[in-house]
């Protein structure tokens, strides 16, 4: 256990072989941070005194004028003694559900397409976060990664993610072709998730992305003072990475308020919008972005994509566009 | 940078004086985002105040003379004054970069 203290700040305990971040995050503070895979650079900190075992060194969330700064990344580095960090607390940040490590048994795998499979995990007590949100899932010889959450908030303590396989993935080739009965989860995490509205829902879903745009969706369906709809934008190379309009208005519990719109980049299929699915939401959008409020998930070339469409062109404000970006 | 001519739509950001040597200014003007003024060596650059990323103002930031480059103070994400092109993570929507003027002692904003 390491005594953590933010300078002119609080101060916080740290189990061993715990992430600054994380062992910051489950005491209920607001550290920075958005991936919590070394991506994107937001937990970036001072490391004023003490040392710690970084798991990453050359995380691309940092730069070199970074690391001649002495910033470390709070989500990659585990403390080896007390430590006195430099860091700018965000309100934003402080966890509405402090995120928790808990075993969980495999319970059922389904496909959903050709390379996206869904994973059913329970654990004991109710499994609590929120659409949108993610869990680190590790398996046992070590391997962790972060997965977005496809189901919404239960009773029963079941946690899904859909997941889809990476090529030669040391994570995902385990996970598909031996699953393990027994993993670890801790979480959740992210702050890309569903908030309060009045303006009607653009999901926005690329590749792996498809999970927490689901779970948005069903938290809107599952919550009964919510009549706002959803327009699902769902972005694959071919017809076979789109599981179609029906699977989605079944799954989501959404019936007719959800409007699916399927966009094919590498095919031409008749029935289906071909381009990038940004391109796909521009021409169906017009003039109408202002509307919407916006979630948004998948590789990075897509957000950067919508990134440049949603908030530098058309200028919408940030709190109106969620990104959960893959790394 | 600047012909010294008299330009229809310039409006007058600040003097040159107001803005030290590696240091930073923010500028308000009535109907648009502020703005913030950095001088590099004697060399102005005018951009947007608020980081493209959060909220945070730029203007009072780490500036590294060297490299021409602000860090925002939030999250020290980093831009290239010159271009406005982000080069340090968190940050990924570019910087808005303004032309302006220099002359009879002041910096005026020619957008």
């Amino acid at each position: 256990m390491s005594r953590i203290e933010i300078v002119d700040g609080a101060d916080f305990a740290c189990a061993e072989g715990d992430t600054l971040l994380r062992a910051g995050l489950r005491a209920g503070l607001g550290l920075p941070y958005e991936c919590n895979a070394g991506g994107c650079g937001t937990c970036k900190v001072e490391l004023v005194e003490g040392t710690v075992d970084n798991r990453w060194p050359e995380a691309p969330g940092l730069s070199d004028r970074d690391r001649r700064k002495g910033r470390i990344l709070a989500c990659q580095s585990r403390p080896t003694g007390d430590c006195r960090l430099r860091l700018r607390l965000d309100p934003a940040c402080v966890p509405d559900i402090r995120p928790e490590r808990r075993k969980a048994r495999l319970t059922g795998i389904a496909d959903i397409t050709r390379d996206i499979r869904e994973f059913r995990f329970e654990a004991d007590g109710p499994a609590r976060f929120l659409p949108g949100q993610y869990a680190m899932l590790s398996l046992p010889d070590g391997t962790e990664r972060a997965y977005s959450l496809s189901n919404i908030a239960n009773e029963d303590g079941a946690w899904h993610f859909q997941i889809r396989r990476v090529p030669d993935g040391r994570m995902t080739g385990q996970l598909f072709d031996a699953a393990p009965a027994d993993v670890v989860l801790d979480g959740p995490y992210g702050l890309a998730h569903l908030r309060p509205g009045t303006r009607d829902v653009v999901c926005i879903a690329g590749g792996s992305g498809l999970a927490p745009m689901v779970s948005i969706a069903r938290g809107i369906a599952a919550d009964p003072v919510d009549a706002r709809r959803v327009h699902f934008f769902h972005g694959g190379r071919t017809s076979a990475d789109l599981p179609g309009e029906g699977w989605a208005r079944t799954l989501t519990g959404l019936g007719d308020r959800l409007a699916y719109h399927a966009a094919v980049s590498g095919e031409s299929v008749p029935g289906l919008a071909q381009g990038f699915v940004h391109e796909v939401l521009a021409a169906w959008m017009g003039d109408r972005f202002d509307n919407y409020d916006y979630y948004c998930a998948g590789p990075p070339p897509m957000i950067q994509a919508l990134e440049t469409l949603l908030v530098a062109t058309k200028g919408l404000p940030a709190g109106r566009v969620r990104f959960d970006r893959f790394f | 940078m600047s012909d010294g001519g008299v330009i229809a739509s310039e409006t007058l950001l600040c003097a040159q004086s107001d803005v030290p040597e590696g240091g930073a200014v923010k500028i308000e003007l009535a109907g648009r985002p502020p703005l913030a003024i950095f001088n590099i060596k004697g060399s102005f650059f005018v951009t947007d105040d608020t980081c493209t990323h959060g909220e945070a103002s730029l203007s009072e930031g780490e500036i590294d003379t060297d490299e021409c480059v602000v860090e925002c103070p939030w999250h020290s994400g980093a831009f290239e004054l010159s271009t406005g092109k982000p080069c340090g993570a968190p940050c990924t929507i570019a910087l808005r970069i303004h032309r302006f003027a220099l002359h009879d002692g002041g910096i005026y904003l020619l957008d």
